[in-house]
């Protein structure tokens, strides 16, 4: 697995699709910063302390970044279709399976860090606007939101994943669907339970955006770590299917 | 060019995705039918219900995302499978190629938005949510015309982004940021981008409830936003093609 990983490291060091979706995710901080200059009640809303940092996260979530993590896993595992090398690999012989994991644990270190690098760019955003009033421990406390929306999205968006490595051509669906299954998320944030059930707005749950009973909070582990799980079968289901 | 345009047709017809990608078209009447189903309405202001179904997060972010994908898809295509240079042989001029995908994507668009017209009639009036009426029904018809031909104007830079690349990470955030940038400029500047422009005209009589502008829209300083933005898409795609 680590030779595996390695090599998927490599891969992706000498493709500059990673930078394109860093450089996206900075794009998307400076569109949602350029929203905080409406004026509310006389109020510009970047001029409250914390709400560059509170807001990012939503709407980064709820409009972009699950598609674009979405798109570089599955081109990751559908790239070794489309360039012809998968013959090559299986001749090795590698386990597709494997193959798929060290992929999918690549995807979901990218997923981690773009959630960091928003976090760092709301931070420093908010550091210049609001540097005395930012008490540490707000701070602190969303950098672990942020953390725990990176992980936590992945869970939620790790079937579609999967999926794709059953179906190598299915990388276009992948996007939509993760773009609209994401977008839902609008819509079940208006009711308290469907939030806490519903994966894409369970994730807020987890992170502390939303306040939720400990039923709620509950609710959403177990909706996110079902993601993870039914990942987990569509993988075991495909390296069942390599092995017969 | 007509040629062309059959011959794309004939291709589209092979893929079976841009049909799925359809179905999409009836997620935010979907959405109307089962809000105000939850509110337990009857005898809904058929402005209010076509407001959610078609006139909101359609217009700004479905219909662009998934055109977005579609003008990707229709350039990676001949890109991946090498046929551009055949195509040059043929010849095909460089701008009638462009023009013959820009026209898929504008009947897709307008096909696209008079299902969402379908749906959302047929998501409203079935459940007896609105009460039918030829006056509402055309209004949102008219509607749903107009966003779907300015839309696909409005993402001649995308597609110039598609031609421009030959893999498709790059045009398919470039299409995530660009929606995103729309609805949230929104609020500032109507006439920076294609898509809030498109806004402006399609809302220039302020009477979608909940979606008014302050004062008049200015129809003129909109259409040249759409063509400025346009006409530097098409010269930056002829470029493009001709360096290929």
């Amino acid at each position: 697995m680590r030779i595996l990983l390695w090599a998927e490291r490599q891969k992706l060091r000498r493709s500059n699709m990673v930078w394109v979706a860093f450089f996206a995710t900075v794009l998307l901080a400076a569109i949602v910063l350029i929203g905080g200059q409406q004026v509310y009640e006389g109020v510009r809303y970047i001029d409250t302390p914390g709400w560059f940092l509170s807001v990012l996260q939503p709407w980064a979530t709820m409009l972009a970044l699950p598609a674009v993590v979405a798109l570089l896993g599955s081109y990751m595992i559908c790239r070794e279709q489309q360039d012809d090398t998968l013959k090559t690999l299986r001749m090795i012989p590698i386990n597709e399976a494997k193959l798929t994991v060290a992929k999918m644990i690549l995807a979901f270190v990218i997923c981690v860090l773009l959630y960091l690098l928003l976090f760092v760019l709301a931070f420093a955003a908010e550091a210049v606007l609001h540097a005395p009033a930012l008490p540490v421990g707000m701070v602190l406390g969303f950098l672990k939101a942020y953390l725990i929306d990176g992980v936590t999205v992945f869970f939620a968006i790790s079937p579609i994943i999967a999926l794709v490595s059953r179906n190598k051509n299915g990388y276009w669906l992948a996007l939509v669907f993760a773009e609209l299954y994401s977008f839902t998320g609008m819509f079940t944030s208006m009711s308290n339970t469907l939030r806490a059930i519903y994966p894409m707005t369970a994730v807020f749950g987890l992170s502390g955006y939303y306040d939720s009973t400990p039923g709620q909070f509950a609710l959403s582990c177990v909706s996110v770590l079902a993601c993870g799980v039914l990942a987990v079968i569509i993988l075991a289901g495909q390296s069942k299917a390599a092995a017969d | 060019m007509l040629k062309l345009v059959e011959t794309e047709f004939l291709k589209l017809r092979r893929r079976k995705l841009p049909w799925v990608m359809l179905l999409a078209a009836f997620v935010m009447p979907f959405f109307a039918f089962l809000f105000y189903s939850y509110l337990g309405k009857k005898g809904v202001d058929p402005l209010l219900f076509y407001k959610m179904s078609a006139l909101g997060f359609t217009m700004f972010i479905i219909l662009p995302v998934i055109l977005g994908v579609l003008s990707t898809i229709l350039m990676y295509d001949e890109n991946q499978y090498d046929m551009l240079k055949q195509l040059w042989i043929v010849p095909v001029s460089k701008l009638g190629y462009f023009f013959s995908k820009f026209f898929m994507i504008l009947l897709y668009s307008v096909g696209f938005m008079l299902l969402t017209a379908v749906g959302s009639i047929a998501f409203s009036v079935l459940p007896g949510i609105v009460a039918f009426s030829w006056g509402s029904a055309f209004y949102l018809l008219q509607k749903c015309l107009e966003i779907g031909v300015l839309c696909a104007f409005g993402l001649l830079p995308i597609l110039a982004v598609a031609a421009s690349q030959k893999g498709y990470i790059l045009p398919v955030c470039a299409t995530l940021v660009y929606a995103f940038l729309s609805f949230f400029l929104m609020s500032f500047n109507l006439y920076l981008h294609p898509l809030s422009s498109m806004a402006a005209i399609v809302m220039r009589n302020n009477d979608i409830p909940g979606l008014a502008f302050t004062g008049a829209p200015n129809l003129p300083l909109a259409f040249l936003c759409i063509d400025v933005w346009g006409v530097v898409s098409v010269w930056v795609a002829d470029l493009a093609l001709k360096r290929k």
